[in-house]
C-alpha cells in the first residue's frame, strides 16, 4: 500500500489539528423567536456564556442562576406585566465564540444581556454591543479593560482584578506575613491582567516576586512547572490563575514538588473567584490543606437574601449553589430591577436605569454602580460595581473543610 | 538538580504521549487513514475509569482495565461503523477522515451532555505518595505510569515482531492487495489494529486520568501533543513514535523549566514544522515502506 507524500500528510495533519481544535464549539439554541426591539416590549435577557469547552463549569453554573432569578420574577408578576424571556448563547469562552453568541442573540431582540464570564470573551462582545447598542452585565469578568471609560455598554457586577488582587497582595502581606511570592497564571486578559496587578501592589507593600510563570490553557502537566518553583527556594505565597482544571492539576503538582503545605512544604497557594467551591474535593489528598482564596458567595451567609436563595436554588437543581451561580442570579435581578426603574425595556433606557441602581441587595453582597473612588483602583468608571462586601477569604484545612477568616 | 528532575518529568510524560500516539500511529500505518475520534476514545475511556471507581467501587488498577476495556470497543465500533462501510464503498481517503471529526465532535457533545462540565476527579491512591531518589522526586502514580507504558511499548513490539498477527499487521501494512493474496484476512487485521490502537488510547486515559481532570475536552488538549509526535517520527512508523514521544516529553519539560511554560507549544510545534523542512518523512525515514 503506498503511502501519501510528506505535502498531503502536512497538509492532513494542519487540518486536523485545526479541526481537532475546532471541536468544541457548539451552540444552544434560542428558546425565543426574533422579535422587534421597542420600548414596550418584554424584557428579553441574551444570555452570552460558556456552555461548552474549558469553562462550560462557568456557563452552566451561571444559566442556573439566570435560570432562578427569571423564574421567581415571572412567579411574581414578570416586569410591568409581562414575562421575562431569556436566549443563552455559548460562547465557548473565547472571543470570537462570544462576538457570534452577542450577535445571534441580538438578532434574536434582545434587550439587555448578561456575560460573559471569561474575560477574553467579554472583550471579544464588547464591539459589538457598542455597534448594536445593547447593554451587558457580565457576572464573572475580572479584567480591569472590560470597564475602562468608554466602555459604555459594559458593566461588571462583581470586583474588577484590582480590586481583588490589591485586596489579595494586601492580605498576603499583611495577614500572612509574605516576602516572597511566585505568580503562576494561564495567558489570557484575565490571567495576565490579575498577575501583574498582584505583582503591583505585592511589591508596593515590600514583597518580592521571584517567578512570573504563564501558560497556555492547553497545558495539562504542571510537574515541571512545579520542579521550577521549587528550585527558587524560600516561597511564601503562590497566587494562582487558572480555570479549575489546571489548578487541580497545579495544586497537585506543587504538593508532590514539596512546595506548598498540602507536600510538607512552607509555601501557601493563594486565589481568586475564579475556582469553585467544591474544587479541594478534585485534588490528592490534602494537597489544597492551606490554600487561601477569595469566594463571594457563602453558603453559611446568614443575611435573608443568602438564605432564601440557597433554599430555593437547592430545592430546584438539588445542589449548593457556587459564586457562579449567585453572581449569575444577581445580574439578573439587577437587569429586572432597572427595567422597572426606567418603566422600559429600550436597550438605551435599561442601560441608562443600571447607572441609577444604588445599594441593590443581591446574595452576592450589594451592587452600586457609580463613579469609583476605591483608592486601589487606578481607573474609576461607573460601570463597576463599587461595593467591596463581597470579598471573603476561605482556607482550606486539612481533610478538605474549608475555614472561613475573619479578616 | 533540577536538570535531572526535568529530563525525568521529561521522560515520563513523553511515556504518555508514546501510548497515545502509537495509537494513531498504528491505525495510519495499516490502514493510511487518521482517526480524528482518538482524543474522544482517551475522553471516554477515562470517564469509564471514574465511574468504575466512583458508581461501582472498583479498585484503580481495575479502572485501567476497565478503561482499557471501553477503548478497544470504541475501536470496534468505528471500525464497523465508519471505516468498515466507506472501505466497502471504495471512497476517496476524505471521507473517512472527515467521519471521524464528526464523531470526535459527537462524543465529545455527548460527554457534555452527559457527564456534565463540571471538571471529575479520577481517584488514585497513588497520587499523594511521592517517591524519593536523592533529590529526585517521582510520585508512585507517575511511576506507575512510566512503568505500565514502558511495558505495553514493550509488548507491542514483541507482538509485532514475534507473533503470527504481528507479522500479519506489518504484511498488511506494507501492501494489504498482496497479504490478502497470501491468505491473511485483511479485515480481520483491520480490526485487531482498531482494537489495539483503541486500546491503548484507553490505557492512556486509564494512567493519565489520576494525573488530570476528567472533562470532556480533556483528550483535544493532549491529541495535537500527539499528532505532533507522529508526524516527527514518520507517519506511521512505530520505532519513530517512541522516540519522537520521548522527545517531545523532554523539550516540553525543559522549556517549562527553563524558559516559559507558555513557550512549550511553539517549540514542539517548531520541531515539527523544522522536521517537515529537512526530514519530511520523518525521524525514522529509511523505514518508511515497512512502518510498522
Amino acid at each position: 500500500m503506498r503511502k501519501p507524500r510528506s505535502k498531503t500528510l502536512a497538509a492532513v495533519v494542519a487540518g486536523g489539528l485545526m479541526l481537532t481544535g475546532c471541536a468544541g464549539t457548539t451552540s444552544s439554541g434560542s428558546d425565543d423567536a426574533a422579535g422587534e426591539r421597542d420600548s414596550s416590549a418584554p424584557l428579553h435577557i441574551g444570555a452570552v456564556l460558556p456552555l461548552s469547552g474549558d469553562g462550560a463549569y462557568f456557563g452552566v453554573a451561571g444559566r442556573k442562576g439566570i435560570e432562578l432569578a427569571v423564574e421567581q420574577a415571572n412567579a411574581a408578576g414578570g416586569v410591568n406585566g409581562k414575562d421575562i424571556r431569556v436566549t443563552f448563547s455559548d460562547s465557548v469562552c473565547e472571543p470570537s465564540g462570544a462576538k457570534q453568541a452577542a450577535e445571534k442573540v441580538i438578532s434574536d431582540g434582545v434587550n439587555a444581556i448578561i456575560g460573559d464570564e471569561c474575560s477574553s470573551a467579554t472583550l471579544g462582545l464588547m464591539p459589538v454591543l457598542e455597534q448594536e447598542g445593547v447593554a451587558t452585565i457580565t457576572p464573572g469578568s475580572s479584567a480591569l479593560a472590560i470597564t475602562d471609560p468608554g466602555n459604555d455598554w459594559t458593566f461588571r457586577i462583581m470586583p474588577n482584578e484590582v480590586m481583588q488582587g490589591a485586596d489579595l497582595a494586601e492580605k498576603a502581606a499583611d495577614e500572612l506575613g509574605a516576602k516572597t511570592a511566585v505568580i503562576l497564571h494561564e495567558n489570557t486578559d484575565a490571567g495576565i491582567g490579575n498577575a501583574e496587578v498582584f505583582q503591583t501592589f505585592f511589591e508596593e507593600s515590600g514583597g518580592e516576586v521571584l517567578d512570573v510563570i504563564g501558560f497556555d490553557r492547553e497545558v495539562q502537566d504542571f510537574t515541571s512547572v512545579a520542579t521550577r518553583v521549587a528550585a527558587l527556594g524560600d516561597v511564601d505565597v503562590i497566587p494562582t490563575y487558572t480555570l479549575e482544571g489546571q489548578g487541580v492539576n497545579i495544586t497537585n503538582a506543587l504538593a508532590q514538588a514539596n512546595v506548598t503545605k498540602g507536600g510538607g512544604g512552607e509555601a501557601i497557594q493563594l486565589g481568586t473567584i475564579w475556582l469553585p467551591l467544591g474544587f479541594e474535593d478534585k485534588v490528592a489528598e490534602n494537597a489544597a490543606e492551606g490554600y487561601v482564596r477569595i469566594v463571594q458567595f457563602d453558603p453559611n451567609d446568614p443575611n435573608d437574601a443568602a438564605t432564601s436563595f440557597l433554599a430555593d436554588f437547592q430545592q430546584k437543581y438539588d445542589e449548593i449553589p457556587n459564586h457562579i451561580s449567585a453572581h449569575a442570579f444577581d445580574a439578573a435581578n439587577v437587569w429586572i430591577e432597572a427595567a422597572e426603574k426606567a418603566d422600559s425595556t429600550d436597550p438605551t433606557a435599561l442601560r441608562d436605569a443600571l447607572l441609577e441602581i444604588e445599594g441593590f441587595t443581591g446574595v452576592t453582597g450589594t451592587v452600586t454602580f457609580e463613579e469609583n473612588d476605591v483608592e486601589t483602583c487606578s481607573c474609576p468608571n461607573e460601570r463597576q460595581n463599587i461595593e467591596l462586601d463581597t470579598i471573603h477569604y476561605i482556607e482550606t484545612q486539612p481533610g478538605g473543610d474549608l475555614n472561613s477568616l475573619a479578616w | 538538580m533540577t536538570l535531572l528532575q526535568l529530563v525525568l518529568n521529561g521522560l515520563v510524560q513523553g511515556s504518555l504521549y508514546v501510548i497515545v500516539a502509537l495509537g494513531l500511529t498504528l491505525i495510519f500505518g495499516v490502514l493510511v487513514k487518521i482517526n480524528f475520534a482518538h482524543a474522544e476514545f482517551l475522553m471516554l475511556a477515562a470517564f469509564a475509569g471514574v465511574v468504575s471507581i466512583d458508581t461501582f467501587n472498583l479498585s484503580y488498577g481495575v479502572s485501567v482495565l476497565v478503561a482499557t476495556l471501553v477503548g478497544a470497543s470504541l475501536g470496534v465500533a468505528i471500525e464497523f461503523g465508519i471505516f468498515r462501510p466507506l472501505r466497502k464503498r471504495r471512497t476517496d481517503e476524505l471521507r473517512p477522515l472527515v467521519a471521524t471529526v464528526g464523531v470526535s465532535i459527537l462524543l465529545q457533545n455527548l460527554a457534555l451532555l452527559y457527564f456534565g462540565p463540571n471538571p471529575r476527579q479520577y481517584q488514585s491512591p497513588y497520587m499523594q505518595k511521592t517517591i524519593e531518589l536523592g533529590e529526585l522526586y517521582l510520585s508512585y502514580q507517575r511511576a506507575i505510569v512510566f512503568v505500565v507504558a514502558v511495558a505495553a511499548i514493550c509488548a507491542l513490539f514483541v507482538f509485532l515482531r514475534r507473533t503470527a498477527p504481528g507479522r500479519a499487521m506489518r504484511a498488511v501494512s506494507q501492501d494489504s492487495d498482496a497479504a490478502s493474496l497470501m491468505g491473511i484476512n485483511v479485515s480481520r487485521i483491520v480490526l485487531m489494529t482498531f482494537v489495539i490502537g483503541s486500546a491503548l488510547a484507553g490505557l492512556g486515559g486509564g494512567l493519565l486520568g489520576p494525573m488530570l481532570v476528567i472533562e470532556p475536552t480533556v483528550g483535544a488538549n493532549i491529541i495535537v501533543l500527539s499528532f505532533a509526535i507522529v508526524v516527527i517520527g514518520g507517519f506511521g512508523n512505530v520505532n519513530g513514535t517512541v522516540i519522537a514521544g520521548l522527545l517531545v516529553g523532554i523539550i516540553e519539560s525543559l522549556v517549562t523549566g527553563y524558559l516559559e511554560a507558555g513557550l512549550s507549544s511553539l517549540a514542539i510545534f517548531g520541531v515539527l514544522l523544522l522536521t517537515l523542512a529537512v526530514r519530511p518523512t520523518g525521524l525514522i525515514a529509511e523505514r518508511v515502506e515497512q512502518n510498522v
